[in-house]
């Protein structure tokens, strides 16, 4: 506090309370509408502030009714491996990035920052065609290189168009997902404030770069790497557009792209809104606990890039 | 014992130099993003070419035909319009209020502590989950405007009237983009030097003035960032909004490129159209993104 500034301190506390009530209001209305039955509601005729008993009632009915509890099951392997991905793939290729002379570390940067600027949602026409067939892109060599030819002339053998479709799969659609290398830039900016003796100590010990990478840069990043982490988490948890047509039986579909399934009825009737909204905080009870408790860790895990 | 510390010391100035370890760390990597990034960026520039038949129909080359097709469709460029619309009014709306609030957190408090933890959970809630719930809270009959309705029948309906729905997209996307912009502009805040603040203080400049002279000056880096994040992010997060809360109506007020391109692709089967549609916006993202950095040329970052 710098000096005594009562009359702006106010008006700071009037927009954080209006800020919180604008962020909270809808998931407020949300839980207070989980509590009500559907009579209640109808009699009622719609939106109606008050709290009534039958939010466990709603509960049992999303997991008895619906396939929710499954596709929250889906949503959560997804993101884990989403995460996992990201995270792991990215160190890695970061370490090597940093601490390896290469003619290609230019390149290979640039590559994996392109990632960032085109987001997956543009591109899913033709990813859904890939993730169709990952073999794909094997079939196109051996069109283009002649193989298949030769194959055919020499040992008279066809060779077979080779396919493995990975629609409906955890990890199908979870690949995908992984493809943005943000985590490259932030893992690039935490290694770059390490001492440049740390290697070079650790070679005199008689470590090579993999015991140096497992042993001393690991322990070193575990704050990047679990915000991180975190954070792909969520945003895996949190994407819609692609699990919704990479993932077509419901048994495959994460909790997010079932309840909007759940969500599109008969528009003439009046819809199950208890239930819905008992649904909307039952797919989202998870990844926010998880940013409410790990706020700080998040946040400054994020921040180390500023720094 | 003394061949493995040979081995283990191969460095030359710090750095490692062992290619095949090098090959293996950055192999998965470059496998997936190969994979499932490259290949279908390139994919969808070589079928907008192509006039291709859904169910592995076979192809054909057609030249620019796709793009002339899609170009001199008024659909499309309603659409395009449409996003436009969308792009300045929602991330301005997201990065206004974001930057409010961040000014208001950093003041040290009591509240703030609570509303950094509370500002941030939208962050967690997906935009369809979140659609779904403002989807009810809109509704003319059942939601919060219903009263309004009741009192002047058909003021308020984004069923009916294309205006209203646009709104209530906005409002959600909003909501959904306070978060991050929250996050990046309040960090920034907080990265400026004590000192600086207390010196112009001690200059006599007050509270109002600090914020116009010093803090707003040195988060331009930060605000620059948050504008490059929306702009790219509104392109394509409104569609899970979109698609729970108006599918694109009415009429098609609501159909930003993003859901047109998954209409067209995956409902209507126009597997070139909607590769052409994809390949124009992509374009259209790039041009914004570096029109961006070449804007962030002529701004300071001084500290």
């Amino acid at each position: 506090m710098i000096e005594k500034a009562t009359g702006i301190d106010r008006t700071a506390t009037v927009i954080l309370l209006l800020g919180m009530a604008f962020v909270l209001a809808p998931l407020v209305i949300a839980f207070v509408t989980a509590t009500q039955s559907y009579q209640q509601f109808v009699q009622a005729g719609g939106i109606r502030f008050r709290i009534s008993g039958h939010f466990l009632d709603n509960i049992r009915l999303i997991i008895t009714e619906t396939q929710l509890p499954r596709q929250l099951w889906n949503s959560f392997v997804i993101s884990l491996l989403v995460a996992a991905i990201k995270c792991a793939f990215a160190f890695t290729a970061t370490f090597a990035l940093v601490f390896f002379e290469n003619r290609m570390n230019r390149v290979i940067f640039a590559v994996t920052i392109a990632t960032v600027m085109l987001p997956l949602e543009l591109v899913v026409i033709t990813t859904y065609q890939i993730v169709a067939n990952v073999l794909m892109p094997v079939n196109w060599i051996v069109k283009a290189t002649g193989i298949d030819w030769l194959a055919d002339r020499i040992a008279g053998v066809r060779v077979p168009e080779l396919r493995l479709n990975l629609l409906d799969t955890y990890i199908g659609i979870a690949a995908p997902i992984a493809t943005s290398c943000t985590s490259v830039f932030i893992y690039r900016q935490f290694f770059l404030t390490l001492p440049r003796d740390l290697p070079r100590a650790a070679a005199m010990d008689g470590a090579g770069p993999l015991r140096f990478m497992v042993d001393i840069l690991l322990p070193l990043s575990w704050t990047p790497l679990i915000a991180t982490f975190m954070f792909w988490f969520i945003g895996g948890w949190t994407s819609y557009l692609w699990p919704l047509i990479a993932a077509s039986t419901p048994d495959a579909q994460p909790a997010v792209v079932g309840l909007a399934k759940l969500a599109t009825t008969d528009p003439e009737r009046i819809p199950e809104v208890p239930m819905l909204m008992t649904g909307a905080l039952f797919v989202s009870i998870i990844p926010v606990t998880l940013i409410a408790v790990m706020q700080r860790q998040i946040v400054r895990g994020m921040n180390l890039s500023e720094k | 014992m003394v061949r493995r510390y040979c081995k283990a010391g191969k460095m030359r100035q710090g750095f490692y130099v062992g290619r095949v370890t090098y090959a293996m760390l950055v192999a998965p990597i470059l496998v997936l993003i190969f994979l499932f990034f490259y290949v279908p960026v390139g994919l969808a520039f070589f079928w907008s070419f192509f006039l291709e038949r859904p169910f592995g129909g076979g192809s054909q080359f057609v030249g620019m035909q796709n793009f002339s097709r899609v170009l001199s469709d008024p659909v499309y460029w309603e659409a395009l319009r449409r996003t436009v619309v969308f792009m300045i009014i929602a991330p301005g709306l997201a990065i206004g209020i974001s930057l409010v609030l961040a000014l208001a957190a950093d003041r040290g408090l009591r509240l703030s502590q609570a509303a950094r933890n509370i500002v941030i959970w939208p962050k967690a809630v997906a935009g369809a989950s979140i659609g779904v719930v403002f989807v009810f809270i809109f509704n003319p009959f059942l939601g919060i405007f219903s009263p309004i309705n009741d009192l002047f029948p058909g003021l308020w309906n984004p069923r009916i009237d294309g205006n209203d729905a646009f709104a209530t997209i906005v409002v959600a996307q909003v909501w959904n983009g306070i978060p991050f912009n929250f996050v990046i502009l309040l960090s920034g805040l907080q990265a400026i030097p004590d000192m600086l603040v207390k010196s112009a203080a001690m200059d006599g400049a007050g509270s109002w003035r600090r914020i116009l002279d010093i803090q707003l000056p040195l988060l331009t880096p930060q605000l620059f960032l948050t504008f490059v994040l929306e702009f790219v992010g509104t392109v394509v997060e409104a569609f899970g909004l979109i698609d729970t809360m108006t599918q694109g109506g009415p009429g098609e007020a609501t159909t930003l490129l993003i859901y047109k391109i998954y209409v067209d692709g995956f409902k209507a089967y126009d597997l070139s159209g909607a590769a052409t549609q994809t390949v124009l916006l992509m374009i259209f993202v790039i041009v914004m993104v570096l029109l961006q950095f070449r804007l962030e040329k002529h701004v300071k970052y001084e500290r």
